[in-house]
């Protein structure tokens, strides 16, 4: 067990390190730079300073290497467009608000996800199981914009005096209630599947029908044995599933005006502010490979089966 | 070695046969079925009723977003403001957008962009995704360790802050743009199928039989990789469509996309997205037929599934 954590802890270093490296390189093809934009006209001068204070005249292996250097001390630079402001301070501000957004969504595609999910097997074949898994299989294919687009249509504008939530913002918490279905339902109409799936499964192992017949009862079966084994897998949909959420949220942001990451990285590209995109991208990134990380961990310790295999 | 290969194709089915003859004599009560792969998987899919829909759905739209700009009375790029607005009447079924353009015609035109750039973005995925799995699957050892671990720990990267990066560096998006910007991060899970089928492959006894009994590698390739092979990314194909679809429309819906006067399914709910308080339809409209896309390449994939590999048939 030991071995399988620092295993993967060892290799989660040079794929971060291979992340930046891509990221540094992408951006330094993106034509023009902060400082030399048609909109204003900067004396040469100026542009040159500016470039030397923000160390865009070195070579770029010296950029690279002073950048690596930054992020492992988590300084991530400054904006290059706003003056006066680090990318430190930009997620310092922005990141909580995608942070909190994200974990509610999570949150929310949970507690309704998975218990859809578990009826679902329980009931299989139901009325009660058709019309779950129609609302997951449609809540899956719905672009999560127009379901947006609907809540505030419905929920802030059309009955808005019965309900009052706004139509943007994220201040109060009536202001979060609808980004935060809008953004969750997605990932919500996947657990209850995912949930379904692996339940049917268990039901039919052998080591389910043993309990049964023993005698043991079956609400008590279904708790002990088939919801220990089949919940496992959702375990594993957590990290693509935190993926999922990052793209959504950057929709759902611009939708509903909220000031999170998403929302000023689309600003950050428009602006050409390459520490900014570099930085939001590198943090994102980051964020996905110590999920996987800790999912592999997690599911090692979860299901020991997994353990040889892994290492 | 200079045996007719279509003698040695007619020598192997007599073989089946005996072997058949075989089964027919060992069977005891139960009938034997005898088909080939394609055929059983056929009659597989063809009993899934929600598949067998899903699939006849989808050709309608994908016939409709072909031919309909063609054949329809309406220029999908004409402005004519004394039309605009309108909610959906006969003439105008799926109603016009703000320009006056007829919205039936423009969503077909939408629908055949994003149709095209999940249909390439997906072939770029499989060319990517089969290259990286066959080296890594092939040379084996630590090289093959280490492009695993890559992939582990990229697993579930989000595609859309690269695909933006993407685009800014082609300086805006066009029809390839979207296409490189799409396919760049999202060919994980087809490179691990193609690694597993060729580590199959190598290692699996049935391939060493037929090695053993004197079958050349293109006989093995044509007749066992191929086709467990293809199953697998057929689906991959199938699975990867809708996110695809789904990926564009995002990137269109961020103000990304296709530039106007064109069209996809993405940027004309952006277009309708502007104007949703007063008329609602011009949103509703794009994103139904998003769903209607996702919903039925997902049903096929699931049959796809369940048709061509029974060993993991959901019940």
């Amino acid at each position: 067990m030991t071995k399988l954590i620092i295993r993967r802890l060892f290799w989660t270093i040079p794929v971060i390190l291979l992340v930046v490296f891509v990221t540094f390189m992408m951006m330094r093809q993106i034509a023009g730079n902060p400082f030399r934009t048609s909109e204003r006209v900067i004396p040469e001068a100026i542009q040159r300073n500016l470039e030397q204070k923000y160390g865009l005249d070195k070579p770029w292996y010296i950029q690279y290497a002073t950048y690596v250097k930054n992020v492992a001390t988590f300084d991530l630079g400054p904006s290059l467009v706003l003056r006066n402001r680090t990318v430190n301070d930009i997620v310092k501000t922005h990141f909580p608000v995608s942070m909190e957004l994200g974990l509610y969504a999570m949150l929310f595609a949970i507690l309704f996800g998975v218990p859809l999910g578990i009826l679902s097997a329980l009931r299989a074949n139901s009325w009660f199981d058709y019309a779950a898994m129609t609302f997951s299989n449609i809540g899956y294919a719905v672009p999560s914009f127009l379901v947006a687009t609907l809540l505030i249509y419905y929920f802030a504008l059309q009955w808005g005096g019965t309900f009052n939530f706004p139509t943007s913002g994220w201040n109060t918490w009536e202001s979060k209630v609808l980004p935060t279905v809008a953004l969750g339902l997605g990932p919500m109409a996947y657990f209850a599947r995912l949930v379904r799936g692996t339940m049917l499964e268990t039901l039919q192992q052998e080591y389910v029908r043993t309990a049964s017949a023993k005698g043991i009862r079956w609400h008590r079966v279904v708790v002990v044995h088939v919801l220990r084994n089949s919940l496992i897998p959702a375990v594993t949909a957590a990290a693509p599933l935190l993926g999922f959420i990052i793209t959504g949220s950057f929709v759902i942001e611009q939708i509903f005006a909220i000031p999170g990451i998403g929302r000023y990285y689309v600003t950050a590209v428009n602006a050409r502010d390459y520490s900014v995109v570099m930085g939001l991208t590198v943090l994102l990134s980051v964020l996905i490979v110590i999920a996987n990380m800790v999912v592999d961990i997690l599911y090692g310790v979860l299901d020991p089966r997994t353990r040889d295999a892994r290492t | 070695m200079t045996s007719n290969p279509r003698e040695e194709e007619l020598r192997v089915e007599g073989q089946a046969d005996e072997e058949r003859r075989f089964d027919r004599a060992t069977a005891t009560a139960q009938p034997v079925r005898q088909t080939n792969l394609w055929k059983d998987a056929y009659f597989r899919y063809i009993r899934n009723k929600g598949a067998v829909v899903a699939a006849v759905v989808f050709l309608l739209f994908v016939l409709y977003a072909a031919l309909w700009p063609i054949v329809s009375p309406y220029d999908p790029y004409k402005v004519d403001f004394a039309e605009a607005n309108m909610r959906p009447t006969l003439e105008h079924p799926l109603g016009t957008d703000r320009f006056g353009r007829d919205l039936l015609t423009r969503t077909a035109l939408g629908a055949r962009v994003s149709i095209s750039i999940a249909l390439m973005a997906t072939l770029a995925i499989l060319v990517i995704g089969v290259v990286y799995g066959a080296i890594s699957g092939f040379v084996g050892g630590h090289l093959d360790n280490a492009m695993m671990r890559l992939l582990d720990a990229l697993y579930g990267l989000p595609y859309l802050p690269f695909a933006i990066i993407m685009i800014a560096i082609f300086g805006g998006a066009s029809f390839w743009t979207m296409v490189i910007a799409l396919s760049v991060v999202s060919w994980f899970t087809e490179a691990r199928i193609m690694r597993g089928q060729v580590i199959t492959l190598k290692e699996n006894d049935y391939v060493r039989a037929a090695r053993a009994v004197g079958a050349r590698w293109h006989r093995i390739l044509a007749r066992h990789l191929v086709p467990n092979t293809l199953g697998v990314l057929i689906i991959a194909i199938f699975l990867s469509i809708p996110s695809i679809v789904l990926a564009e429309a995002f990137l269109s819906f961020i103000g990304l996309g296709i530039s106007p006067p064109n069209a996809s399914l993405g940027s004309l709910a952006q277009d309708g997205r502007a104007v949703y308080r007063v008329h609602p339809y011009q949103i509703i409209i794009p994103s139904v037929a998003i769903a209607t896309l996702v919903l039925c390449a997902n049903f096929i994939a699931d049959g796809l599934r369940d048709a061509l590999d029974p060993r993991t048939r959901e019940t």
